[in-house]
């Protein structure tokens, strides 16, 4: 997996809005941009947006449901944005070893 | 572990003002982190990374102190301001260690952010539902060390 789609992922589940709904979705067994919102101090084109949120990172699915489109939670998807947090220190030892290996590069070319 | 954030420490031998070039002009950091980077590395400043051609995230630097310090706050929605409570914060240190510096690393804001193991077992407690077996694996991945292979 791309660091990429991780840091995306990181991003989809770190606001509190967004981790808020995946609980009511968990809680109730999935829901609309309006049963949510009814249960959060957002508006429903808020909760319409996060729900976007989630549904690009494949944390949660919709299906249609009348005039609106019913959402559940990809449980699969979410245990591994939870795993994200073990990775995010082995990402960023990743990216340590790059700044390591570029500096090191450059002082060697401007001692050359 | 602890959840509060990360803290690495590594050698690289380079001067700290080459270390401090490579962690904070966008080449540079194009070549460690994003696809595309656009910062201009003074306080208060606020840039965006960029990771594709759709994927855009915001950073807003908080401390700039050439060749010792740099702080940046990233992982919030775009359009927001960094807060602590939304955001994570980057801190590289960087001390003179011999020929070369020795790069300080921490990542923090997972706590306020409310991913610790704490949070996740008293939404268990609130929505005990479907976290019944969610948790047990979440747990197990908490409890991990941080590396993998």
């Amino acid at each position: 997996m791309s660091t990429a789609i991780d840091d995306e992922l990181w991003s989809a589940v770190g606001d509190p809005t967004r981790r808020r709904m995946l609980d009511l979705l968990l809680t109730n067994g999935g829901g609309t941009a309006t049963t949510l919102s009814q249960q959060l101090p957002v508006t429903r084109q808020a909760v319409a947006k996060h729900l976007g949120v989630l549904d690009r990172v494949g944390l949660v699915h919709a299906k249609p449901s009348g005039r609106e489109r019913l959402y559940e939670v990809d449980e699969a998807q979410l245990a591994r944005a939870v795993a994200q947090l073990s990775s995010v220190g082995a990402a960023w030892d990743a990216r340590l070893r790059r700044i390591k290996r570029i500096a090191e590069t450059i002082q060697r070319s401007r001692k050359a | 572990m602890e959840f509060g954030g990360i803290e690495r420490e590594i050698h690289v031998e380079a001067t700290p003002d080459v270390v401090y070039e490579v962690i904070s002009t966008p080449e540079h950091l194009r070549e460690w982190w994003p696809d595309e980077a656009e910062l201009d590395p003074v306080p208060g400043a606020t840039g965006v990374i960029s990771f594709g051609d759709t994927k855009v995230m915001p950073l807003t630097v908080m401390e700039a102190d050439p060749p010792r310090r740099l702080s940046f706050r990233w992982a919030y929605d775009r359009g927001e301001v960094a807060t602590p409570a939304n955001s994570l914060l980057v801190t590289f240190e960087l001390i003179p260690s011999g020929s070369g510096t020795l790069l300080r690393f921490t990542e923090t804001g997972f706590r306020e952010r409310g991913w610790e193991a704490a949070a996740l077992q008293e939404r268990y407690r609130v929505h005990a539902t479907r976290w019944d077996h969610l948790l047990p694996r979440l747990v197990g991945y908490l409890d991990r060390p941080v590396s993998r292979p």
